[in-house]
């Protein structure tokens, strides 16, 4: 009984363990990571996030690719705006 | 309005209403007011609701014809097709999704044939060639850093999703450009939310191959 009085200092480095350097189910952790950036996560996804996310450098990895890859997509992709010549086209045959 | 689901299906002149538990009294009173648009309601319904989305109508075409005339000629036909069918656009409901529903239908029956990309179902190709390869998928990545994303400029971007197929082109451009939520791009897409998901996976894990040729090109070592 001595001996778990000494745990809790144990567990407490424990806590600092590596960093894992490789992802042993990287792609479902990028479908959840995805589902994360999107929004459409479930709480369990959520939770599992949460939990892992900071353990995992593949992931954390993961995390940042595709966070700047949506962002780049959102942010940088030049958005054509309808030409003005089509949109007097359009109110005109509705309007015909 | 609760418990009623409209399904339009615009195909040709074909419009196609699907009724879900809803008894039939109810339908057609909704139907006589729905049809029982005046003409300035017609009007006010286009300019209010309709008019507002060309710009994101005018680029989801551009992005899925790659070709500005194709682009006109899409977005013309779809509002034209909106103002016809009108009355099944139910007040209230989600313009923007309804618009890309028919654009979306309108580009797969009337534009994808006569595109240059090899006739339709590149898709379902690709599709196979990744189911095929599900195990190595498994512990499939992009080896691809994000601060090499970060250098690219929005013409590489646009480049890279160009060159996906249009079927994953159309999850991303739903999902990353136009901010559409799952559920509305399965309505858009006609498609469950599974195959949402999945679909976004599989493109986002092409884009990325297309990303990384061309950080490798600018001298990244990914």
């Amino acid at each position: 009984m001595n001996a778990p009085s000494n745990r809790p200092s144990a567990e407490g480095e424990k806590q600092e363990q590596p960093m894992k350097q490789h992802c042993e189910h990287h792609a479902e952790c990028i479908k959840k990571i995805q589902a994360i950036l999107d929004g459409e996560a479930t709480e369990s996804e959520k939770e599992h996030f949460r939990l892992n996310m900071d353990k995992c450098m593949p992931c954390i990895q993961s995390y940042h690719l595709e966070k700047c890859i949506k962002e780049a997509l959102h942010n940088k992709v030049l958005r054509k705006p309808c030409p003005d010549d089509l949109l007097a086209v359009i109110k005109a045959k509705v309007n015909s | 309005m609760p418990f009623i689901k409209y399904y339009l299906s615009v195909s040709g002149t074909v419009l196609k209403f699907v009724v879900v538990s809803i008894p039939m009294s109810v339908v057609m009173s909704e139907a006589i007011i729905k049809e029982g648009y005046t003409d300035d309601q017609r009007y006010e319904i286009f300019n209010r609701e309709f008019m507002p989305h060309i710009d994101s109508m005018y680029n989801f075409a551009f992005r899925l014809t790659t070709d500005e005339d194709d682009a006109n000629d899409l977005v013309q036909d779809t509002y034209l097709k909106a103002f016809r069918f009108i009355s099944s656009f139910e007040q209230g409901t989600n313009a923007k999704a309804w618009l890309f529903r028919i654009l979306k239908n309108s580009f797969i029956n009337d534009y994808r044939k006569k595109s240059k990309e090899p006739s339709k179902v590149d898709y379902q190709e690709v599709e196979t060639t990744y189911n095929s390869e599900e195990a190595a998928d498994t512990n499939y990545t992009v080896d691809l850093r994000a601060d090499a994303v970060q250098d690219l400029i929005g013409d590489e971007v646009a480049t890279a999703l160009n060159a996906l197929p249009v079927d994953f082109r159309t999850v991303i451009i739903l999902c990353d450009i136009e901010g559409f939520t799952y559920e509305e791009m399965a309505k858009i897409l006609d498609i469950p939310i599974g195959t949402v998901r999945s679909r976004l996976h599989r493109a986002r894990n092409l884009l990325k191959e297309k990303l990384k040729n061309y950080a490798s090109s600018m001298g990244y070592d990914a």
